[in-house]
């Protein structure tokens, strides 16, 4: 039987899967999917309330659209980063972009 | 009806792909030839599979299915006539342009799959093009769809009552017609297969039922495409004398005729040039047609 | 939809979304990365559907497919090993990234089961497109006037960020080619 508790359960391992990604991974391409997976998790904890909790609520759905839009944002901003560092040191593993590190 | 619909879209997605196929045979100077045309199939299905011998092997063996399931999915969008559909989504419009968004991945795991130099370069041009493409698409639909105050295909047939959205919208027909054509990597837009100068590109590795997956999708892309004009400019089934489903077909035989025979008298285009067109051009008239859709929603449609 | 259609929709797309997430991070090809979280955010789009959110389900799979093709191409782009044919270990502080997300993950599941949530009574429509259309164009238009503000900063931003001879003076290279800048 589907009920938000286990919409909800889903939407925890998958925040946790992401953040496995942004933790462990080496490239920043690979963080930034992580945090791609993060967001995905939050948006079906959104879906998941709204469908369960206020089935009629228009504003729920809209604040999955902004979410929606923050991802690409996110995306856009983040691979201009990459590529600006990639320009910079030649690399895009986190570990050597250690240029701030007092 | 509601039952017999996953069937329905299969009948319409196999007739459509065989009366395409004749048309290809026509627009190319051939009589047309139903025997011929089963006898290639039957070869190309006899061919054993090819199995490249890299590490993504199963992208390259999940792509043509993946690109099936994009055009079935697209074509089950398209309404035929009242009551003849396959799935009838209040955001039908979009759930096609989402249905089309996935042969890019499929074209690109064809390419990357494969493994060979020129395959991927078909594939990264693919990714590309359909990258500058998928947008103008879709806000043409939003266009199209304003007046209709509905993003439900049906809805968008039945604004059309009066006049066809063709002479409402002509800007966003000249947008949608090269972006639709391009969907479907049909020449002049076969940047991903490309004979004379990738040698097949992507596909260049595919045989037997891999290879007639991947025909067979592509001629159901081009009914879906065609269909979808036909209903979101042409009017869908809308006209007099014949019944609805006639005149649908007929309507998205015409468009499919078109496509190929433009395909065959222009050049291929280069794929920077196509690129650029797409940017600096498309895009930003995609926005004034959808402006202009508003324009005409607030004046003629209320 | 029906109970169980729904529920033959929802659990093994939930599942395979799940499935599909974790094996982002364990292949080591990246275009299999890239096009497994593309799975997984798709999939993600069909649990929208079966959780009756159609429009939201139906944007889901058309924004994800574009923009995590577009993460693939980068992806082959940066990697050192793009293939993922030498096998090389794209993973630090392996355990304790593992132990830290696996306990939120785990943490996070358990409140979600144990909560005791406030159902309401359950109505199975969705707000439809139109619904939302009055929405995004009435009460939330402030907050949609400030996401598109925030995209188009983040278009300008992101081809500053990306082009040569930006905010930080980094020139190509030589040998270089500088894209079509140089004519």
């Amino acid at each position: 039987m589907i009920s938000l508790p286990v919409v909800l359960a889903f939407a925890g391992v998958m925040f946790g899967i992401g953040l496995y990604g942004v933790l462990g991974q080496t490239n920043t391409i690979m963080v930034i999917m992580g945090v791609e997976l993060m967001l995905g998790a939050s948006m079906l904890n959104v879906v998941g309330f709204l469908r369960y909790t206020h089935p009629d609520a228009t504003s729920g759905s809209f604040f999955v659209l902004v979410l929606m839009t923050l991802m690409a944002v996110e995306a856009a901003v983040g691979f201009a980063l990459v590529v600006s560092a990639f320009r910079h040191s030649r690399t895009a593993e986190v570990d050597d972009l250690t240029e701030l590190r007092g | 009806m509601s039952d017999l619909t996953p069937l329905a879209v299969f009948a319409v997605a196999a007739a459509g792909a065989a009366i395409v196929g004749l048309l290809e045979q026509l627009v190319a100077g051939v009589r047309p030839a139903p025997l011929a045309l089963a006898r290639a199939a039957a070869a190309t299905l006899r061919q054993p599979l090819s199995r490249p011998d890299r590490r993504d092997g199963w992208l390259f063996h999940l792509a043509p299915g993946l690109l099936l399931i994009a055009a079935l999915g697209a074509l089950a969008f398209v309404p035929w006539a009242p009551g003849f559909r396959g799935i009838d989504l209040s955001t039908g419009a979009i759930a096609f342009a989402a249905a089309l968004a996935y042969v890019t991945p499929a074209i690109f795991m064809a390419g990357w799959g494969a493994g060979r130099p020129l395959a991927v370069v078909g594939g990264f041009r693919w990714l590309a093009l359909m990258l500058a493409y998928a947008m103008p698409l879709a806000m043409i639909i939003t266009a199209v769809a304003a007046p209709a105050g509905s993003l439900r295909p049906t809805d968008i047939v039945e604004v059309q009552h009066a006049v066809p959205m063709a002479l409402v919208q002509p800007l966003a027909l000249a947008l949608w017609l090269p972006a639709a054509l391009a969907v479907c990597f049909l020449p002049p837009f076969d940047l991903p297969q490309a004979d004379g100068e990738l040698g097949g590109g992507a596909f260049s590795e595919y045989r037997g039922l891999d290879a007639a997956l991947i025909g067979f999708a592509q001629r159901i892309l081009l009914v879906a495409v065609s269909g979808m004009t036909a209903v979101l400019f042409l009017g869908g089934w809308q006209g007099p004398l014949l019944p609805p489903a006639l005149w649908m077909a007929l309507k998205t035989m015409a468009v499919a005729g078109l496509f190929l025979w433009v395909g065959r008298r222009l050049p291929r285009l280069e794929v920077d040039r196509v690129l650029s067109l797409a940017w600096k051009v498309a895009n930003p008239l995609a926005i004034l047609a959808i402006a202009y859709a508003g324009l005409i929603t607030l004046l003629f449609y209320r | 939809m029906s109970d169980l259609a729904t529920a033959l929709v929802f659990w093994p797309a939930a599942v395979l979304m799940l499935v599909t997430g974790l094996y982002v991070f364990i292949t080591s090809s990246m275009a299999r990365a890239g096009l497994l979280l593309l799975a997984s955010l798709g999939i993600e789009g069909l649990v929208f559907l079966a959780l009756s959110s159609e429009f939201l389900g139906v944007l889901q799979l058309l924004m994800m497919s574009g923009e995590m093709v577009t993460m693939v191409f980068f992806m082959v782009m940066f990697m050192p090993d793009p293939g993922g044919l030498m096998g090389m270990d794209m993973v630090h502080d392996k355990r304790r990234s593992a132990a830290v997300a696996g306990l939120v993950g785990v943490g996070l599941a358990l409140v979600a089961v144990l909560t005791d949530w406030p159902a309401r009574a359950v109505g199975t429509d969705a707000p439809d497109v139109r619904a939302i259309g009055f929405e995004v164009m009435g009460r939330s238009m402030l907050t949609f006037l400030f996401a598109a503000m925030t995209i188009l900063f983040a278009m300008v931003g992101g081809v500053l960020l990306a082009k040569y001879g930006g905010r930080y003076r980094i020139g190509a290279p030589a040998g270089e080619d500088r894209g079509g800048e140089a004519r």
